[in-house]
């Protein structure tokens, strides 16, 4: 008979590391949790980036933020404003348009992220499927991240970000059409994903492609 | 206009004792969260009460992070210790809920949070009963119409206006209310007659 509780120490939560500099804990993927965001984000050294910097009114939007600082000292800075946190601080974003980060000014900082939309049942934020999908193929299995992706957009089949990115590791992975195919999707649903991908490297691979130089031209 | 960010400290939380030693730090009422519910718990000694004995029958999954000390989880009669980092998740999917009770073990921080899968966060009428609990009859009452007023009239919050009606003399308010309140939820009754305030404006 299941149990009906888990446990975890936050240390066997373990996900890829990452680009910014931490060492990222999947709270909610871990435990499947359908209700609310949850991460922790710890980093190694005095100096690490504990929170990238970005604000929550593009890509998924809409979110408020609650971070705790769980361990170590953290440096936020938000809307432009410096913060110190120590240990047991709540730094708490309702407007979702106020960029945000934080650097840990100990070792082995960690901060604790919160997050959900008001009035709005809980759907997880489609970055955390990214950012599976980039250590698979950092490590060379673009296949991988086509599958992590394919994922996020059953979950999210009209996401802009979603299709721009699966279309980014297709074409890693050399499936031509099923990139252009898909960047072509989130170009429509999304224009700006025109200028992105006019300078991604991850075309690289269908750069002279005159379908993909189409679809870029302004 | 709110700010649109806030900072406080563990220390800026009211500290209202509740039962056995447990000490609710309301975090989600403190800063207006509206999409999920956060509470911090502490407890006054060592070895009181860090989450009180329940089990959850609403529908809402709980995660609960040890945030710093160490704590002891009992779920269905297991024990569990838990110190610092450990994070215990209730989901919603086992329909089979664990009778769940929490004492710390040193001093230490417990910080909960909690909401429903598939629908839109709102806040447990209990908050506006916990935060009503160690105040005076008037300004109970003032706390729980405002919880009325939030999330209307819940026969839960409708009964814990009656109790402080009753508390502060206002009888026929009371009895008024009581019977509203176990209208709309028969076990109030229940706990009427275990109410040295209400029982005997049972009818």
């Amino acid at each position: 008979m299941t149990r009906g509780w888990e446990v975890a120490g936050l240390e066997e939560i373990v996900g890829p590391r990452s680009r910014h500099g931490f060492d990222w804990h999947p709270v909610r993927r871990h435990f499947e949790i359908s209700s609310f965001g949850a991460n922790a984000n710890a980093a190694r050294e005095a100096g690490d980036v504990v929170v990238d910097e970005h604000d929550e009114a593009h890509g998924d939007g809409g979110q408020e933020e609650l971070y705790v600082v769980l361990r170590g000292r953290a440096l936020f800075v938000v809307d432009g404003e410096e913060v110190e946190a120590p240990a047991g601080t709540f730094v708490f974003l309702r407007d979702p348009a106020v960029r945000r980060g934080a650097t840990a000014l100990e070792p082995g900082t960690v901060v604790f992220a919160v997050g959900g939309r008001p009035g709005q049942a809980f759907v997880p934020s489609s970055w955390e499927h990214a950012r599976f999908a980039v250590e698979l193929s950092e490590r060379g299995d673009n296949e991988g991240a086509v599958r992590v992706m394919e994922e996020a957009l059953a979950e999210r089949p009209d996401h802009a970000g979603v299709l721009y990115d699966l279309a980014c590791f297709e074409a890693l992975a050399g499936r031509r059409d099923a990139a252009l195919e898909h960047l072509r999707r989130s170009i429509e649903l999304d224009p700006q994903y025109r200028d992105y991908a006019r300078d991604d490297e991850d075309f690289a691979p269908v750069r002279d492609d005159p379908e993909f130089q189409a679809l870029v031209a302004t | 206009m709110s700010k649109p960010y806030e900072v406080l400290s563990l220390d800026n939380l009211a500290r209202i004792p509740v039962d056995e030693g447990l000490e609710w730090r309301p975090i989600r009422r403190r800063l207006g969260i509206r999409s999920f519910g956060t509470n911090a718990y502490t407890s006054e000694r060592v070895g009181g009460w860090v989450v009180e004995e329940h089990v959850e029958g609403t529908g809402h999954e709980e995660l609960y992070v040890v945030v710093s000390g160490r704590a002891r989880f009992t779920l269905d009669g297991e024990e569990l210790d838990a110190p610092a980092g450990t994070v215990v998740f209730l989901p919603e999917r086992e329909h089979r809920r664990p009778l769940l009770l929490g004492h710390g073990l040193s001093p230490h921080v417990v910080l909960t949070l909690g909401g429903w899968p598939d629908k839109p966060f709102e806040p447990s009428a209990w908050e506006w009963y916990f935060e009503a609990s160690e105040e005076g009859p008037e300004r109970a009452m003032e706390i729980i119409r405002d919880g009325i007023a939030e999330l209307g009239e819940r026969p839960w919050l409708v009964y814990e206006l009656a109790r402080h009606e009753a508390r502060a003399g206002l009888v026929d308010e009371a009895r008024a209310h009581l019977r509203q309140a176990v209208e709309g939820e028969p076990r109030a009754a229940e706990r009427a007659r275990a109410d040295e305030h209400l029982a005997e404006l049972l009818p």
